[in-house]
């Protein structure tokens, strides 16, 4: 990088945690540091709660999953905005009604404590574990492209953000969420420009976008049922539905979110906004990752876009057989250029016979590189038995580092950053609300002052924050890192959405009914998981409806405790 | 946050109004994804 870059990188840091520590200030008790005092506009809420969800994985892997696979990933996102709808009609009332600091709380107000327990601790394990992917993610491509210490980085990333997020709770994360929103988008706009700007100077963003659809990147639906098949607009709609509604609805790192808006019409209008506002902006996000792929037709792109990998190879004894693959790969680059130019040409004459006979051309010649591609892949597992060859979170990231002009690429460099930091700092504010109101509050001191609580609140903060980055440094080899946080949360969402769909819908099913309903369905999700009969998204509904279903059955064979009338 | 459980939502009078939006929206929304991916496949 260059030394705009890292003017440009250091000093939006260092504003972004100036402008977290300002916010700081004002905390007094527990309302105010997990729940903002209840006093955020909805306009707020709705940046944190993209923020939240957004993290640097959606802006560096979304547009490597559309240079790979297209642009079907934004089917995923299809059954959010009806899970906002849900969401808004019953789940916020409820929370808003009974007052509560997590969703976990209207558990015990339901069903019973042991409930309550198992819902926050399988909420804890799958959200700290991922918080640590969120941590890694970033900080591997970064290190691998950069040539940074991955160790430092992971400290870097995970920990300067704890500053604010301990001493400022869930106010300054969503404060400096909205900034850093407001600078990704700038960002990444500029970045969407630029790819197009950059690509020979005959060749516009229409043209850019027929190449890309003629090559298959611009498949957004993709009709074809299949269970297996990660993503079709049935697995979007109903599993990104049952995913989405397990996330935003009884994911603390969300409900924490929405609880801090000033009332209930607040809550509401964020929620339903960011259900009409997500899927276009994931949408523009996938569609630079296909520019970038029609940026790579015409010039050079690497065998691998993990550079790190790469150099680790021409290092050992297996560099003879790399130079030869490079040679390979690198000699289909000028076939490429030609065919792509060929089929421009037949485009812009609306031949539809030389249309087809250029696509078919560029196909092949796709093929035998992405073979070479596949070869060097086995290379280097070969020579770096524990490399994770996927190079998907690399792309993008790759494109910025060689292409981009000085000062924009520290810009991009500290979204990463930016991204990373929202979806971190209000992930360890729901960890440590969750630790607090649901284990420390409720089991160890029911009884505290304010300032102690507080004080607890913070250390829980910290502790939180150096577990996520114990995990980040010991995650490695998990594919597209995107789909990494998206299975692991699959595994725990469909069990915890099930537990509240009971509470909601099923009126008559008690505590013992609903607690080993829910280990039962959770063992059989791991199970099903492990199996690979499925795709992951299928998960969340599989977990859901064996919740519901484990219960109905176990509710007339175990005893039935009283229980409060739900809400 | 006020516990209005009623309150009229903004521009509408119904929130009924609002989920209709969301929904609509969501399906324009598939509607021109799928000539989008008709139109350049």
């Amino acid at each position: 990088m260059s030394y705009a870059d890292w003017a440009v990188l250091g000093i939006t840091l260092i504003a972004i945690i100036l402008y977290g520590v300002w916010k700081s200030r004002g905390q007094q008790n527990l309302d105010s540091y997990f729940l903002g005092n209840r006093s955020v506009p909805w306009y707020i809420v709705l940046l944190s709660i993209m923020g939240t969800q957004a993290s640097a994985i959606t802006f560096l892997s979304a547009p490597g999953q559309a240079y790979t696979d297209g642009m079907r990933f934004v089917q995923y996102y299809f059954g959010l905005p009806l899970a906002m709808v849900v969401i808004s009609a019953v789940f916020v009332p409820i929370y808003n009604k009974l007052k509560v600091y997590t969703a976990y709380e209207y558990l015990e107000n339901r069903f019973d404590l042991k409930t309550r327990t198992l819902t926050s601790f399988l909420f804890l394990l799958q959200r700290a574990l991922s918080t640590g992917i969120s941590i890694y993610a970033p900080s591997i491509i970064l290190s691998s492209l950069l040539g940074w210490n991955i160790y430092y980085t992971n400290l870097f990333m995970g920990g300067l953000l704890i500053i604010y997020t301990m001493y400022g709770g869930t106010k300054a994360v969503s404060y400096t969420q909205s900034l850093q929103l407001g600078v990704i988008f700038v960002g990444m706009f500029l970045a969407g420009y630029m790819v197009v700007k950059l690509l020979p100077a005959d060749i516009g963003f229409s043209d850019a976008l027929h190449v890309s659809g003629k090559m298959g990147k611009l498949n957004v639906i993709v009709t074809d049922f299949s269970l297996k098949d990660r993503y079709n607009i049935w697995s979007g709609v109903i599993g990104g539905f049952f995913l989405a509604l397990s996330y935003f609805g009884t994911d603390q790192s969300q409900v924490g979110r929405y609880l801090t808006a000033r009332d209930l019409t607040e809550s509401r209008m964020s929620l339903l906004m960011n259900g009409l506002v997500k899927v276009p902006m994931q949408f523009l996000i996938m569609l630079i990752g296909a520019l970038v792929f029609v940026f790579y037709l015409y010039f050079k792109a690497p065998i691998n876009f993990n550079e790190g990998l790469i150099q680790q190879v021409h290092q050992s004894e297996y560099a003879p057989q790399m130079q030869a693959l490079e040679q390979r790969f690198d000699s289909l680059e000028g076939v490429r250029q030609t065919q792509v130019k060929t089929l421009v040409t037949a485009l812009d004459a609306k031949n539809e016979t030389a249309i087809r006979t250029a696509q078919a051309g560029l196909k092949a010649s796709e093929t035998a590189s992405n073979s070479i591609r596949d070869e060097a892949k086995t290379l280097i597992r070969e020579a770096l038995p524990a490399a994770d060859t996927s190079d998907t979170n690399y792309i993008f990231l790759h494109f910025v580092v060689h292409n981009l002009p000085k000062g924009l690429v520290g810009l991009l460099i500290a979204i990463i950053f930016l991204a990373s930091w929202g979806s971190i700092a209000a992930a360890l504010n729901s960890l440590a609300s969750t630790t607090m109101v649901d284990f420390y509050k409720r089991m160890y001191k029911p009884e505290a002052s304010d300032h102690e609580y507080l004080r607890a609140s913070k250390f829980w903060t910290l502790i939180w924050g150096v577990f996520s980055i114990g995990v980040a440094l010991f995650a490695t080899n998990l594919g597209s890192l995107i789909e990494a946080v998206n299975i692991l949360g699959s595994l725990f969402y469909g069990t915890i959405l099930g537990i509240f769909v009971v509470a909601f819908a099923m009126k008559r099913i008690r505590g013992n009914a609903v607690f080993w309903g829910a280990l039962l369905a959770e063992i059989a999700v791991i199970t099903v998981y492990l199996s690979d009969i499925v795709s992951f998204l299928w998960l969340n509904v599989i977990g859901c409806v064996l919740v519901m279903l484990f219960s109905a059955i176990l509710q007339p064979i175990l005893p039935s405790p009283q229980t409060k009338q739900p809400a | 946050m006020e516990d209005h459980q009623y309150e009229k939502p903004p521009l509408f009078s119904r929130w009924s109004t609002w989920y209709a939006l969301v929904i609509g929206w969501l399906v324009a929304l598939v509607v021109f994804f799928y000539f989008f991916t008709k139109h350049y496949s």
